[in-house]
């Protein structure tokens, strides 16, 4: 019996039957040339099964097995099944007899399909056109497939018996067993037994030649990555199930429709791999034309809601940031002082470089009036524009700059009246203080983008009447309180008052001090009367600073050009007048280092160094005759400072000469430079000036000084 | 609004050739350079984004990519991806 082995299974919903046996072939002379069948079923064959599954079953010998139910392959709409006809005909070959066909259709029996049907026996002429039409539904209809074992078949079965040796048989049996082993012994070369050979006689062969359609194959790939599986895990376990199925769904309907269209495109049976990612590039139009059939309306909400969404804007952000870095990234190298790699051999003398400007076009117009630093990130600078002569006022801006962005800056307030005094605070390092030429201080928060101040004097009662020169954060010991440490903004205007103002539903403030005009003698004054005469009894306060290691004494600044010292615990009398100036003193600042000095810079073309017990000046400094705007210690060396004239920028370092700056720069023609400020982190000053540029310039090769005292 | 502000400025800001938002699908919204071009760069960064998150998640499935830069001789591409975007700005750093 011959064993056919055929290890494909192939599974239909519904039979397509090709019509074979309806088609007559005729050839020219009109004779009747159909095909033949190769094989003619007997007549009585019964029951010859057409079912449904095709089931060539791997059958070995007359010995049972197992056999291999099912392997089946899901058939899409670009095959056809005609494979029905010739499998069944080869399925009885000319050795098969009855009996075996009974055996494999009780075989056949144990195999489970789902809604099988058997068609009934074939007969020569009218075999049963059976076609029906494959519905798109079926195709794509999920079909179980069950596999299952089936018993296994026993064809002879004579188990071993088991007795007991105390049973009666037990003797007989024993002897017939002894019997049997000596008969087995003595079969060797005994007479009574002769081996003889026998032969079999084995049919002749017959090669048989079939042809079948071709089997159409079809390969399907998925890749499987990690974080495939991580997000797939992931999306059963949250209840936003739906939404991601939703989006999921769309690129794999996406992906099978992509790949209907490539097989109708192409009609042949290569194997189409449906890889996630990859796109064939031949399809990316038709993948373009089909999506656009289908999902246009989709796609015009999707667009407009893109261009709106808040990642898209924080991705803007960042684009622009980056930008900004490939463009600046030598000269923020440079601001970082990362090393450079050429050394350099010669000696240079101490010079500024100009690294770049930080400007835009909000800026252009005003003059920059005041600039400082955020006390958290050193890389946050607040600039104030305002301008500083009564006639010129226009609206004041302040706008905060980050370091990561030169041509934009990251918060812009617009202010009704110019900016004339900026500050950082230190204990909540995202409120900047503002004060304004009309007298109000307003303070923003940088945090929010909100463009509208969170507290603003302009109701307070006690508000200034004049412009307001300066306003810093001052971190105080308010033990007598009972408070701790704490923050209070301070400001000095030019109503002769430094008041201190609290934050406590909205801004309320007290004085610490009325600058009262003195000549030789002092005067007293008593009251807080708010008459004409206070006003012209009072002098314009210009600046002040406060001591930087005790913070109860400060210096105030005036437009007579007197130096008040001054204590937070008496606000009647001040400690100490220094009298040399003789225009109003634009800035004051302590030495940070030695900490008895101070600078004061005034009107009158000079700056004088002074010593804080002393009453007469220690050094002044006349340079040029220009008034000098503002002055600052660098955070790093006691020796040197700055100073901003209107005509230049002057770099003063002490241990090297008391006469003559250091470094003198110059401005653009038609510009003067307003302020100066000495960056923290790194060996940079800040430099604004009247045309709303802040430039940021580098000091080089400075000689490097520990901070001694003088 | 403040997007349409700052992709203004992203595009006239010195050195930048080129700028375009794509779809998750591949159709640009908006576009500062021609259609071919666009469509040229949408694709193939559309795929190149796809292997650089798959490359980074398969080490860390928690990972993801927020930005990639190519650097190449002539000009420096940028890509903020996402998953329902690709922002695409194409910048000669000027030297």
């Amino acid at each position: 019996m011959k064993v056919h082995n055929f290890s494909k299974l192939f599974l239909l919903d519904k039979i397509i039957y090709c019509c074979y046996l309806n088609i007559q072939v005729f050839d020219e002379q009109g004779k009747d040339v159909t095909p033949r069948p190769l094989y003619r079923p007997e007549p009585n064959a019964s029951l010859h099964k057409q079912s449904k599954i095709l089931s060539t079953q791997d059958f070995s010998g007359a010995t049972g097995s197992d056999f291999l139910s099912s392997l089946s392959t899901h058939q899409t709409s670009g095959i056809n099944a005609s494979l029905v006809g010739p499998f069944s005909r080869t399925y009885g070959s000319s050795s098969i007899s009855k009996s075996t066909i009974s055996t494999t259709e009780s075989m056949a029996d144990e195999i489970v399909e789902p809604g099988s049907r058997r068609d009934t026996a074939i007969s020569l002429s009218g075999k049963e056109n059976i076609r029906e039409q494959l519905t798109k539904e079926d195709i794509d209809r999920r079909v179980d497939i069950y596999l299952t074992e089936t018993e296994t078949i026993w064809l002879l079965d004579m188990p071993t018996v088991m007795v007991s040796v105390e049973s009666e048989d037990a003797e007989k049996l024993q002897e017939r067993n002894k019997i049997y082993i000596e008969l087995c012994k003595n079969k060797a070369g005994n007479d009574c037994f002769v081996e003889r050979m026998m032969q079999t006689l084995n049919g002749a062969p017959k090669n048989k030649e079939m042809q079948c359609d071709k089997i159409l194959m079809e390969d399907k790939g998925m890749m499987a990555t990690s974080w495939d599986l991580y997000d797939s895990f992931n999306a059963l376990e949250t209840t936003l199930t739906s939404s991601i199925t939703e989006r999921s769904s769309r690129p794999t309907s996406v992906s099978s429709s992509k790949s209907n269209v490539t097989k109708d495109r192409e009609r042949t049976t290569s194997t189409t791999s449906t890889d996630r990612e990859s796109i064939a590039s031949s399809s990316i139009i038709d993948l373009e034309s089909v999506i656009l059939a289908r999902i246009h309306e989709e796609e015009e909400d999707h667009s407009e809601a893109i261009l709106k969404s808040e990642k898209f804007q924080q991705d803007l952000f960042f684009m622009e940031r980056v930008l900004m870095e490939n463009v600046f990234q030598p000269k923020l190298a440079a601001y970082r002082q990362l090393p450079v790699l050429i050394a350099q051999e010669e000696i240079l003398p101490p010079s500024l470089e100009r690294l770049w400007s930080y400007t835009c076009e909000w800026s252009d117009g005003h003059n920059v009036s005041s600039m400082a630093w955020n006390k958290l990130n050193p890389d946050l600078l607040a600039v104030g524009y305002g301008q500083f002569g009564f006639k010129e006022q226009k609206k004041g801006l302040a706008c905060c700059w980050s370091l990561k962005n030169p041509m934009w800056p990251e918060r812009i307030y617009q202010c009704d009246h110019g900016v004339t005094a900026l500050d950082f605070s230190l204990a909540n390092p995202n409120l900047l203080a503002v004060g304004m030429y009309n007298g109000t201080v307003a303070v923003y928060n940088v945090q929010t983008h909100n463009t509208t101040a969170v507290l603003d004097s302009s109701e307070s009662f006690d508000k200034h009447i004049g412009p307001v020169w300066q306003v810093k954060w001052i971190e105080q010991d308010r033990g007598t309180t009972g408070d701790d440490k704490g923050e209070i903004l301070i400001s000095v205007s030019a109503d002769g008052r430094i008041t201190k103002w609290l934050i406590r539903k909205g801004l309320g403030c007290t004085d610490l001090m009325k600058l009262k005009r003195t000549a030789s003698e002092r005067k007293k004054l008593t009251g807080e009367k708010k008459s004409e005469a206070l006003i012209s009894r009072q002098a314009p306060g210009m600046c002040f600073d406060f001591h930087p290691r005790d913070t109860n004494i400060y210096l105030a600044g005036t437009e007579e050009g007197h130096i008040h010292k001054c204590s937070c615990s008496y606000n009647e009398q001040f400690l100490e007048t220094y009298r040399a100036h003789k225009g109003p003193v634009y800035k004051i600042a302590w030495n940070p280092f030695s900490t008895d000095m101070f600078l004061s810079c005034s009107a009158d073309w000079s700056i004088i160094l002074w010593r804080q017990d002393s009453v007469r000046p220690i050094l002044t400094f006349s340079s040029t005759t220009n008034v000098v705007h503002d002055i600052m210690w660098s955070p790093k060396s006691a020796f040197v400072f700055a100073a901003v004239n209107e005509g230049q920028v002057e770099i003063w370092d002490l241990s090297v000469s008391t006469l003559d700056p250091l470094i003198v720069t110059f401005p653009n023609p038609g510009v003067k430079f307003t302020t100066v400020l000495f960056a923290r982190n790194t060996d940079c000053i800040l430099i604004g000036d009247s045309n709303g540029t802040v430039s940021v310039y580098e000091l080089r090769n400075m000689i490097a000084s520990d901070s001694n005292k003088v | 609004a403040e997007v349409e502000e700052t992709l203004k400025r992203i595009q006239a800001h010195k050195g930048v050739i080129g700028t375009i938002v794509v779809n998750a699908e591949g159709i640009p919204i908006r576009t500062t350079l021609d259609n071919s071009t666009t469509v040229q760069y949408a694709g193939l960064l559309h795929q190149l984004t796809m292997k650089a998150r798959s490359t980074v998640r398969d080490i860390d499935p928690q990972n993801d990519l927020t930005f990639l830069r190519i650097r190449s001789k002539k000009h420096e591409i940028m890509v903020a991806p996402d998953k329902e975007y690709l922002l695409i700005v194409i910048q000669n750093p000027c030297e």
